[in-house]
């Protein structure tokens, strides 16, 4: 005898055979996809590497006073070395010596223009420019500091002197604005100090107005010393 | 979805897919790493240096570049009497953002890419089994993302017509 299938038993071989048509069409679509891949990765593929290795990447300037770039840095220049040791100086009347007028300072100095981009940043002969950079790769370093070997003392030729204290700036620029990188201050009566700092990767310049304290009455002479400016990176 | 609704599915399935297939090509380009084997460099060391020896006196100059001369010879036979476009890519890659720029003598085109993306080079039929050029590649990075010495990748694509 003959036994009809039931329905249920009739709807269960329909999802059974759905279920073989969707695992076959399965099939084809991971069929295709692999056939694609392939066709795709069936080439001789390759890709052309070179290495690229930073040469001298770090370097340092500092200008205090005049100093030597080919051209401007906008327009590609290179620093140099300048072995010129600049001068500041004042000369007081016999009238108001120790008055305790202080007594602007001039240099002989002629960098009034920054070699950044050739701007006048300072007036000369009133303001000594004194600027720089450090450069480095890899990510912002500590600054480099900037410090300055002062003598105790300048010195005349009959052998009497005057502290280098006595001797002061202020800081500043054309058209500048906000904290200068290398501040107003004083100079200490013999030692090493701090007068700068130069963050790396960055340009960093300020004009120096050097005065006399005169609030004292020293021999008469000409009174010299030499003030040495370091640049030292981290 | 009733029984027989469902009995048509799969016949549509193979047609859609059929018809994809045909129209595959047209609808979208395949792209192809295209063997560049026999490319040299003249200068198989590139020194990486600042742009600009000096940075910046607000904004921070911190550009590095290099240089080097590549002479490519791609082998593009499987695309011969074909036409074609070739890119030149710059896959992203350590130490971090990257711009390639290139001159050529004229066999392939000039240009700029920015890593991560690619350019096109060239466009056209394919006559030969080689497309040769002198490309001088002049790779810029941010300094600071530069610690030590690092490779730099750069591979042609063919996308056919």
């Amino acid at each position: 005898m003959h036994e009809l299938p039931s329905p249920r038993a009739a709807t269960r071989r329909r999802k059974a055979s759905a279920e073989v048509r969707a695992l076959r069409a399965s099939r084809w679509r991971r069929a295709i996809l692999g056939a694609t891949v392939c066709l795709a990765a069936g080439g001789t593929a390759s890709a052309y590497t070179v290495t690229l290795t930073p040469a001298a990447p770090q370097t340092v300037y500092l200008q205090v006073g005049v100093g030597s770039f080919t051209q401007s840095y906008i327009s590609g220049g290179q620093p140099g070395n300048n072995p010129t040791i600049n001068l500041v100086s004042t000369s007081v009347a016999a009238a108001a010596v120790g008055n305790g007028t202080a007594q602007a300072m001039t240099t002989n100095s002629t960098a009034a223009q920054s070699f950044w981009d050739n701007f006048v940043f300072c007036s000369v002969p009133g303001q000594l420019y004194i600027g720089g950079f450090y450069r480095t790769t890899g990510a912002t370093t500590a600054a480099a500091r900037v410090s300055a070997t002062v003598p105790s003392a300048l010195v005349s030729a009959s052998g009497d002197s005057i502290p280098f204290s006595t001797i002061r700036w202020t800081s500043s620029g054309n058209g500048d604005s906000g904290a200068e990188p290398f501040p107003a201050g004083s100079f200490v009566a013999g030692g090493v100090q701090s007068v700068g700092a130069m963050a790396s990767n960055t340009w960093n310049e300020s004009c120096l107005s050097f005065s006399y304290a005169n609030a004292s009455v020293p021999a008469a002479g000409t009174f010299t010393g030499r003030v040495l400016y370091t640049l030292s990176t981290p | 979805m009733s029984a027989g609704a469902r009995r048509a599915a799969p016949p549509r399935f193979f047609l859609v897919l059929a018809l994809a297939i045909i129209w595959a090509p047209s609808a979208a380009a395949r792209t192809t790493i295209i063997d560049d084997s026999g490319t040299q460099a003249l200068e198989p060391a590139v020194s990486l240096r600042w742009k600009t020896a000096s940075p910046g006196r607000h904004s921070v100059q911190n550009l590095m570049v290099g240089r080097t001369t590549l002479r490519v010879r791609l082998n593009v036979l499987p695309w011969l009497k074909r036409r074609g476009r070739i890119y030149l890519a710059l896959p992203a890659q350590a130490p971090g953002p990257l711009t390639a720029t290139w001159q050529t003598q004229g066999r392939l085109g000039p240009g700029q890419v920015q890593s991560g993306n690619r350019v096109l080079i060239y466009s056209g039929p394919i006559t030969s089994a080689f497309i040769e050029d002198v490309v001088a590649l002049q790779f810029s990075v941010d300094g600071q993302l530069v610690n030590r010495a690092f490779p730099v990748s750069v591979r042609f694509e063919m996308d056919e017509d």
